[in-house]
């Protein structure tokens, strides 16, 4: 369970990210995270797994003070979490078993590490995460020579390698094409729903978001507006979210997104 | 005013462009000609290359094909060790060269220091490294390779510059959200990134030295070199004939495998 | 070949599927390297123990060319302008011969196979021969002199520019060639019109590019005789005077500098 009690985040530039945030999300949820381009979607995910310090309140994810953790901890903290990026953040050069091996990496000892020497039965784990996100026959060729779709099929293996309880994803569709997006999206309604494994996911397509999650959890200006079910949320609920700019949004979040970054 | 009509008054101003930098090639053209004097050619100059066309044609085989230590083939190798001897010389000092002068690695001054001392030991030529070096080991196959190692440097740090300019450091994210440590992010983010380039790079490299290499001779640097302009003092042009052979021969073949191997690391 | 000598692993998942992993190679290229690094040392009499014990020498003789003398310049500036129009020249003409070879060696424009055979072997026999190599010969047809440094600089561009001229002709959009011909005109209108137009802005670089490699070639030819700034180096290196080689060495990497920067210019420009 990961609860968010009063949490506040100020950039040390004096932008403040996240307010008054209180949110409790259970093991197993599928829960969208919606709003503006910097209404604070990606700092909330971030802090998860403290990937961004919060500077206020407190945040527990399983009954773990998320603020305490230092060093070592931390790293042993995000062994459970898995992390999925909007640019797949993969090492293109080499090829997808490897990728997915990474994620073994920290239990490695020292001269595994040095050598890059995994053991059969990490070889075969990281098979069986890319089976089960279907790219198995992908499994020795490079990164570089897939499509985008299957690009993030890849980071999401090296995530059930970890064998996390929570998966947090950051745009995780922004750059692929409809499609695509749909089966990437449907692998990860999978994995939640045979896994038990809670997806939080900042998402701009809302109709995707409304489809896929059992819960949106809407963002304005740093603050939750809006925390329920997917089929409780209206045209009212979305242009309070957006702040009006609902029509923009939904008929190009692409063009949207582009002009943002 | 249209487009059409703005192109048109472009157009001529282009035009003016053009000329001048024609007028000052042909200027540069017609200033550089003044150093060539014809007078020096050799009235024997056909006569001579006559004889190397039939030298090269009939080459001296035995000296190509046996196997003593003066045989062209003891020397195509020692040629191609010291390329090769060298090529690992130059890629080692490259690397952290190549670090310190990555201006996302280190501050901009330091980085702007390390270019311009690239830059100093690409330009002196191989043979002044040749001549240095004969004094550091004496004349022989060890001062071939410390020279092609240090000619190497100029340009291998320069395209692995490149390559660490051009990391991805996206993926050094995600290792974070994995609970990677700092040294885990670069054996696993950075390393694999770079290796395929350098090795692309080191390759390519490789096959110039087998150039380079083989002029050390010249001076006294060992391999091909000194036999040949030895035959060539002596107008044996048959000898000549069989090093240029062997040389051509061999260099053909390491840039074959070299555009192979460099292929197949670039496809995977 | 490899997968054939070693089998690719088979690997079975708890699934029941079976993934067949190919051998690394990893260890055979790791071997290769470790023997011929064994046997490079050998062969090249290779002793880190020599290195680090008398590499102080080398050192001491950069140290003795700084301050460089530079009373010595005067007496160098007739072989560096040599050296300088050395490689201009033979840039020059090189790159020019570079384009008919090119196009006779460009298997989408001359439609004989034969013709393009032998002028690719060619440009790449010419490519095969280091600089120097070619040079001492041109100083025994040609005599002592720049002539010889000119000729060994001229093949050199001419088998460099003309391989990469070749190699972009080949790569060219042929769409506007065929509507050329098409619509009436000769294949070498239609090579005026439609290729030259997409090769020439990369020529012209390539071009550029070659002639600031050959400046440094050129500093080197003297070596065997063929004109510029080599003699120079080698009567002051064999007399030790190696502050007048400092000055060499300074004027040379100042021109190189100056002439990349002002190349560079033009080649962006042209991209």
């Amino acid at each position: 369970m990961i609860q968010f009690i009063d949490v506040q985040k100020t950039y040390p530039n004096g932008t403040i990210a996240l307010q008054n945030v209180n949110l409790n999300i259970e093991q197993g949820e599928f829960v969208a995270v919606i709003g503006l381009s910097g209404a604070g979607k990606s700092t909330l995910i971030r802090c998860i797994n403290r990937m961004h310090d919060i500077t206020g309140g407190r945040l527990i994810v399983d009954d773990v003070e998320v603020t305490r953790l230092r060093g070592k901890q931390i790293r042993r903290f995000r062994r459970r979490i898995g992390m999925i990026f909007q640019s797949f953040n993969l090492v293109t050069r080499t090829t997808v078993i490897k990728n997915v091996l990474v994620s073994f990496v920290p239990d490695l000892p020292l001269w595994r590490k040095l050598t890059g020497l995994f053991t059969k039965e990490q070889k075969i784990k990281a098979l069986e995460a890319l089976d089960k996100v279907g790219i198995l026959d992908k499994a020795y060729v490079r990164v570089d020579q897939l499509s985008g779709g299957q690009q993030q099929r890849v980071a999401l293996a090296r995530t059930l390698a970890q064998n996390p309880d929570i998966i947090l994803a950051d745009e995780p569709i922004a750059s692929l094409d409809p499609v695509t997006s749909r089966m990437v999206m449907n692998d990860f309604k999978r994995i939640n729903q045979e896994m038990n494994i809670s997806v939080i996911m900042n998402i701009h397509h809302v109709e995707v978001a409304l489809e896929y999650a059992d819960r949106i959890i809407g963002i304005r200006k740093g603050e939750v507006v809006f925390d329920g079910e997917s089929r409780r949320v209206t045209k009212e609920i979305l242009e309070d979210i957006y702040g009006g700019n609902i029509e923009a949004l939904a008929s190009s979040p692409e063009e949207k997104l582009a002009h943002v970054r | 005013m249209t487009t059409v009509e703005k192109q048109l008054l472009a157009s001529p101003r282009n035009l003016r462009y053009l000329l001048t930098v024609a007028i000052l090639v042909l200027g540069l053209f017609a200033w550089s000609l003044t150093a060539v004097n014809f007078a020096d050619v050799n009235k024997g100059g056909l006569q001579i290359s006559f004889n190397i066309i039939k030298g090269i044609v009939n080459p001296d085989l035995d000296l190509l094909l046996n196997v003593s230590k003066q045989s062209v083939l003891y020397l195509l190798v020692q040629t191609l060790a010291i390329a090769f001897m060298g090529t690992i010389v130059g890629a080692v000092l490259s690397v952290p060269l190549a670090f310190l002068a990555a201006s996302n690695i280190v501050p901009k001054p330091a980085a702007w220091l390390t270019r311009l001392l690239l830059i100093v030991i690409r330009t002196i030529p191989a043979l002044v490294y040749g001549l240095m070096f004969i004094r550091v080991s004496g004349p022989g196959p060890f001062a071939g390779v410390l020279t092609i190692g240090i000619t190497s440097v100029g340009m291998l740090a320069k395209l692995y510059v490149d390559a660490i300019e051009e990391l991805d450091t996206r993926v050094l994210e995600s290792m974070t959200s994995i609970g990677c440590t700092t040294f885990e992010k670069i054996r696993y983010g950075i390393f694999p990134q770079l290796l395929s380039v350098f090795l692309s790079v080191t390759i390519y490299r490789f096959d110039m030295n087998m150039r380079e290499a083989s002029i050390l001779g010249l001076v006294g640097a060992g391999g091909v070199g000194a036999p040949l302009i030895f035959a060539m003092n002596s107008y044996k042009w048959n000898q000549v004939g069989s090093l240029l052979i062997g040389l051509v021969v061999l260099i053909l073949l390491i840039e074959l495998l070299s555009n192979k191997l460099r292929g197949k690391l670039i496809k995977g | 070949m490899y997968d054939k000598l070693f089998p690719p692993k088979k690997v079975l998942l708890p699934s029941g599927k079976v993934v067949a992993e190919k051998r690394s190679r990893t260890p055979l290229v790791l071997l290769i390297l470790v023997a011929a690094t064994v046997l490079s040392v050998r062969f090249t009499d290779f002793s880190l123990k020599v290195l680090f014990t008398r590499i102080g020498k080398f050192f001491g003789i950069i140290g003795e060319m700084i301050p460089p003398k530079w009373d010595s310049f005067p007496a160098l500036w007739q072989a560096l302008v040599s050296t300088l129009q050395m490689s201009l020249l033979g840039s020059m003409i090189g790159a020019l011969i570079a384009l008919p070879f090119a196009v006779l060696a460009s298997a989408n424009i001359v439609r004989s196979k034969a013709v393009v055979a032998v002028f690719k072997i060619i440009l790449s026999l010419l490519r095969t021969l280091p600089t120097l190599v070619t040079a001492l010969i041109a100083t025994f047809v040609f005599g002592l002199g720049p002539m010889a440094g000119v000729v060994a600089i001229l093949l050199f561009t001419l088998s460099y520019v003309g391989k990469l001229l070749y190699e972009q002709i080949e790569n060219v959009d042929m769409g506007p060639f065929e509507a050329m011909e098409s619509i009436g005109m000769t294949r070498i209108q239609a090579f005026r019109y439609a290729i030259v137009p997409q090769v020439l802005p990369g020529y012209l670089s390539t071009s550029l590019f070659c002639f600031e490699g050959n400046v440094r070639y050129a500093a080197i030819l003297g070596y065997v005789g063929a004109g510029g700034v080599g003699l120079l180096i080698k009567e002051n290196i064999g007399f030790r005077e190696y502050p007048s080689v400092g000055m060499i060495i300074l004027a040379l990497v100042v021109t190189v500098y100056l002439i990349e920067t002002v190349s560079e210019h033009f080649r962006k420009k042209l991209i």
